[in-house]
């Protein structure tokens, strides 16, 4: 379980182009759930998941994670939790061109210092459940775009994190590729895993799969507010 | 053991990385490997010749007396001899005989000496390899030699003389004081010049100093003297080498700034991700510290063993130039190998230190930034 409380973030604060992009939001996010942020473009949803996602720090309020709060952890321990608790897909896929689809999912493990040949076969396991054991070798600049989501979200798993946070994840798929995407995300949530998501997508926010949809506007929650 | 695992594996991306820019780091790889291939080449250079000197002033007498006729060295008469050996705190005076002989055939210089102990019978001559090669003389051949008086006489080459460091022995004949004397028209009763044996190396300067006034026609050397003499001679040498590398270790240092400070798009972009995905600051700068180690290690050794091949086993064609006019006798000069680690860590410190920390500093700047830069392509 996430919560958030009275969380707000201005970015260049103190100079001529001070922005408020969050403004208090008191959220709670329950475990094993879907979630989505939806709302106009420049509401707060991607600085929202970033915050929530441990990956930048709110300007003011708390975040308290499974009862812990992480607002003021030193990098170093921040940066441990949210490798572990956190998997991300991100809008442009964010691989790294030029070495193989293996490596690329296997990155975010490198910092955890586990065995290379263990961090291998568990990489290889995974890219063999998306149906990608043929590409391992291959260097991702050469995969289709529904190949490239999948190694994508085959990266976001390799920690087995408890937490999925996806920024806008059908935004540069087509319908049938965003229904696979959502089938994936089901198919997490079955396993146990709480599911995060920012998109303005109808087909994202009344997907099954979804059990509640939290709508935003000016860095506020308008709609589907408070507690789960 | 995660560390050790984790590090295994960002080398493991590192190594992967590098290979994904095999232009630019190729290039990289060459130009660093030039420079330190340069710089070590002056350095075992140098520090050769140093050696070679070293070597010819360790067998160079305490004291030498010269006699001066109208500002030149000239012979100088053995009854100064006894009035020498009666100053306290000497222990021994002899005469020594040498000069140079010019080869008109060869067009080469030799250097004459006759040995302390008599070496070999009337009519023989021990030679030096720069010598046995220039004449194309070996063991029982003999010489032709133009006497000073313009007969012509012939010297058997009794013996080549090993070949423990070129530069003291390359040029050298040693021969019997009567051939020598025969050969220039020295007389008897004179030598080219005195050694005097001192008791007390510590007493060298005095005795010089009495000798002066004794023998004021004279001209008392210690070997101090002939050091600083050698030392300016080599100095100069390696002054022009010197002047080479600056040049080349100014044009390496703006080809590495560029490359290294500059951090493409993409490589910040990459750092963003890495971030990301949760590697830490210390992470991402652990692989820019590998990868900067890469580079430098594989030039410095590749530099290293290059500038040890090119100095002592081609002889240094690159520094042919400075070394022309040491003498014709040298067209193969080949200098004793020798490794001075303590200047290997010099140049260690120089050139891979800088480098890993003009490529750590802009990654450093780049793997501050928040993560979340990331999500906003
Ligand atoms: N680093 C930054 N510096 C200044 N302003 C920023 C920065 N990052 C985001 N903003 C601003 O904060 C506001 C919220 O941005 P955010 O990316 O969270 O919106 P969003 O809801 O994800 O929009 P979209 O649907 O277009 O992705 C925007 O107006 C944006 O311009
Ligand atoms: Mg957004």
């Amino acid at each position: 379980m996430i919560e958030l409380l009275d969380v707000h973030k201005t970015f260049n604060q103190g100079k001529p182009n001070e922005y408020v992009a969050l403004r208090g939001i008191t959220l709670a996010i329950a475990s094993c759930q879907a979630t989505v942020l939806k709302g106009p473009s420049g509401s707060g949803k991607t600085t929202l998941l970033s915050i929530l996602g441990g990956m930048a720090r709110p300007s003011a309020g708390r975040i308290i994670l499974s009862g812990r709060e992480i607002t003021s952890l030193p990098e170093r321990f921040l940066t441990d939790i949210r490798r572990r608790t956190f998997g991300f897909i991100f809008q442009q896929f964010n691989l790294i061109r030029g070495i193989s689809v293996l490596e690329n999912v296997m990155l975010p493990a490198y910092p955890c210092g586990e065995s290379h040949s263990l961090l291998r076969g568990r990489a290889l396991a995974l890219l063999e459940l998306f149906g990608l054991a043929g590409r391992a070798a291959t260097r991702v600049e050469w995969l289709s775009g529904g190949e490239m989501q999948r190694v994508a979200i085959a990266r976001a798993l390799i920690n087995d994190p408890a937490v999925i946070v996806a920024d806008e994840p059908t935004a540069h798929l087509d319908t049938k590729l965003s229904g696979e995407f959502l089938e994936f995300m089901a198919r997490l949530k079955g396993e146990g895993k709480t599911i995060i998501m920012a998109s303005h997508d109808p087909l994202v926010c009344e997907a099954g799969v979804v059990e509640r949809v939290v709508e935003m506007r000016d860095g506020r929650v308008v709609a589907g507010g408070g507690a789960p | 053991m995660g560390g050790v695992e984790k590090q295994r594996c960002i080398i493991d991306f590192t190594l992967s990385s590098l290979l994904r820019r095999k232009g630019k780091n190729g290039a990289l790889l060459v130009v660093y490997t030039l420079v330190v291939f340069l710089l070590a080449s002056v350095m075992l250079f140098t520090q050769a010749i140093r050696k070679e000197a070293a070597a010819v002033l360790a067998d160079a007498p305490e004291l030498v007396v010269q006699r001066i006729v109208a500002g030149r060295h000239d012979l100088i008469p053995l009854d100064y001899m006894g009035k020498i050996g009666a100053i306290r705190g000497v222990r021994a005076v002899s005469g020594r005989l040498w000069g140079y002989y010019y080869d008109p055939l060869f067009g080469a210089n030799y250097t004459l000496v006759v040995p302390e102990e008599q070496a070999g019978g009337l009519g023989e001559i021990a030679v030096g390899q720069g010598v046995a090669r220039s004449s194309m003389a070996s063991e029982g051949n003999i010489m032709p030699f133009h006497t000073h008086d313009g007969r012509l006489v012939s010297l058997t080459v009794a013996r080549v003389l090993p070949a423990s460091t070129e530069l003291v022995s390359s040029d050298l004949i040693l021969l019997t004081a009567e051939d020598f004397r025969m050969l220039f028209g020295v007389p008897a009763g004179v030598a080219t010049d005195l050694v005097v044996a001192v008791a007390n190396p510590a007493e060298v300067p005095t005795i010089a100093a009495k000798i002066a006034r004794l023998l004021p026609d004279t001209r008392p050397i210690a070997r101090s003297e002939i050091l600083r003499t050698y030392d300016a001679a080599f100095s100069w040498r390696s002054g022009i080498l010197l002047a080479i590398l600056a040049g080349a270790l100014l044009a390496f240092l703006i080809f590495a700034w560029d490359k290294a400070t500059g951090l493409s798009a993409e490589e910040r972009r990459e750092i963003g991700i890495l971030k990301a995905v949760g590697w830490e600051t210390g992470d991402v700068l652990a692989m820019k510290f590998w990868e900067g180690s890469v580079i430098s290690l594989s030039a410095f050794l590749a530099g290293v063993v290059l500038a040890y091949l090119h100095v002592f086993v081609a002889a240094a064609p690159l520094f042919e130039p400075v070394l022309k006019g040491w003498s014709v006798l040298y067209p193969r000069f080949r200098l004793t190998p020798s490794l001075d680690f303590a200047q290997l860590a010099v140049l260690f410190f120089l050139v891979v230190v800088p480098y890993a920390v003009a490529t750590i500093v802009p990654a450093w700047r780049a793997a501050t930034v928040d993560p979340d830069a990331v999500m906003r392509g």
